[in-house]
């Protein structure tokens, strides 16, 4: 007898030990870079655990990957930043129910001293313009990040075709990682305002100007009908969660103890003023 | 220079001081990475003793297969592992997605190819009649292979050593099937990365001389059983 028939078995029998641990009933989310990034993720995914008896699994990634994820229905619920990417989703039926849960902002960070001179720019765009002219160098996040998504739409706005920029850069990595590039590289970027002050003492880049339009978080839940596996319960009990007092409690308080400020605010509505 | 130094001072803090959840995550690194070996070891033992023993045709073909597992991405490994165990992939059943066994899985996939390969080239080293003489004496099949692999125990172990290594050292196709989530299936390579992101330089660092620390102990024990004189 050969020794090769053993591996099939091991496998099947290694698989079978394996899946006694899997989580078969757990929430899947999906979630933003700039909230696992901050800690906040973590936090809400406690408070949620502890009111619900329920345990959340999550996969981390831009907001273009983690909504993808959202319409193949692999993951159940999903917290992201890109409210057109979003908007088209539960346009096409692939995503239901989304509900804004919180904001901050979008901030121009750039190398000290202002060396392609943004100050004094009215908007972000025409900053970018002035970026632009200068031919100063500006790290984008190039991937399908709602802050990338965001910046994109910046530089349409601007009237700047960034084809065979050499000073337009590429680093497709998660929001605080583009935040050290764009400091090692003296260069401008946009970056949302909770990373940024995350970031701060860390990078030598400060913010110039912040956004018109607020940077938006969202929930939104995979459509059930469209896949059987979902768990639509869960899902809803979650987005719930990221909008009552609790979840309000947590996301304002968070980043006071360290950095002396939040870092978000909450869109849920108070309860004192939901009473009449 | 410095961070290195607040580093190392932090790392033995957090391990004299017993801190918990780096206990936890060092715990599960190890586990995880442990299973995984031993995974590949099964896998790998029995391939190369067939590959070796049975010398079958084709057999240059599936060893240059097998080495070329030496540089298996583990991007593309966790790529395919996380299709797989998706909800909607052939074995999404088994709900073990963003679980410590999908980078068990994961790890052991990029571990089987090394162990495997390795253990070939161990055991095509031995004197090719040394296992006619072992099974003329009267040596069952699994006596035979036993005393092989005693043989041959120093490139065994040192094959076991590059598949743990392979391991524990992987990130990328840890943190795509296990999500990095805190308390469930964040190791140590991905609680650096978490720790890298969050500018936490320091702790980042801390974390990464645990993680030398760990595999060292463990390649130590590996190098102690390998160098040990076997009883006469």
């Amino acid at each position: 007898m050969s020794r090769t028939p053993l591996a099939a078995p091991a496998i099947i029998l290694a698989l079978a030990l394996l899946s006694g641990c899997g989580g078969g009933e757990d929430l899947l989310l999906g979630a933003t870079t700039s909230l696992q990034g901050t800690g906040l993720l973590d936090e809400l995914v406690a408070g949620f655990e502890e009111e619900s008896g329920l345990e959340v699994k999550y996969a981390v990634a831009g907001s273009g990957q983690v909504l993808e994820l959202l319409r193949r229905g692999e993951v159940d619920v999903a917290i992201t930043h890109s409210p057109e990417a979003e908007a088209e989703l539960v346009a096409a039926g692939d995503g239901v129910d989304r509900r804004p849960v919180m904001e901050n902002e979008f901030l121009l960070a750039g190398p000290r001293g202002d060396p392609a001179g943004v100050t004094g720019s009215k908007s972000v765009a025409e900053a970018f313009g002035r970026i632009a002219a200068a031919g100063h160098a500006f790290v984008s996040r190039g991937d399908t990040s709602g802050t990338h998504i965001r910046e994109v739409a910046i530089w349409r706005q601007a009237g700047i075709d960034l084809e065979g920029a050499v000073w337009y850069q590429e680093s497709a990595t998660t929001q605080s990682q583009n935040l050290l590039v764009a400091s090692d590289k003296a260069a401008y970027t946009l970056v949302d305002s909770s990373t940024f002050r995350v970031m701060k003492d860390r990078v030598d880049l400060v913010s110039y100007l912040a956004d018109s339009e607020p940077n938006l978080y969202s929930v939104i839940r995979a459509n059930p009908e469209r896949h059987a596996g979902v768990k639509a319960d869960a899902a809803r009990a979650f987005s719930d969660f990221l909008l009552s007092e609790r979840a309000r409690e947590i996301i304002n308080a968070f980043g006071r103890d360290q950095y002396g400020e939040s870092l978000f605010s909450s869109l849920a509505v108070p309860s004192e003023r939901v009473a009449p | 220079m410095g961070l290195v130094w607040d580093g190392i001072t932090e790392a033995f803090r957090l391990i004299f001081t017993g801190d918990a959840q780096v206990y936890e995550i060092a715990f599960l690194s190890l586990g995880v990475s442990a299973a995984a070996t031993a995974i590949a070891l099964v896998i790998g033992l029995s391939v190369a003793s067939f590959l070796a023993f049975r010398a079958p045709p084709g057999r240059t073909v599936a060893i240059s297969f097998l080495n070329s597992g030496f540089a298996l991405p583990p991007v593309v490994v966790g790529l395919i592992v996380a299709v797989l165990l998706w909800r909607t992939g052939p074995l999404g059943q088994l709900h073990l997605l963003y679980t410590p066994g999908a980078i068990v899985i994961a790890q052991a996939v990029i571990a089987t190819p090394v162990v495997t390969a390795l253990s070939t080239a161990a055991l095509q080293g031995l004197h090719p009649r040394l296992r006619l003489q072992v099974l003329a004496l009267g040596a069952s099949r699994w006596q035979a292979a036993w005393l092989l692999f005693r043989e041959a125990r120093l490139a065994l172990l040192a094959a076991v050593m590059a598949g743990f290594g392979a391991a524990i050292s992987e990130v990328g196709a840890t943190i795509m099937v296990g999500g990095n989530i805190k308390g469930e299936t964040r190791t140590l390579t991905s609680a650096t990365v978490l720790e890298v992101q969050q500018g936490n330089f320091e702790t980042a660092m801390a974390l990464s001389i645990i993680l030398l620390l760990l595999i060292y102990l463990v390649i130590l024990s590996l190098t102690v059983v390998q160098q040990r004189r076997p009883p006469a």
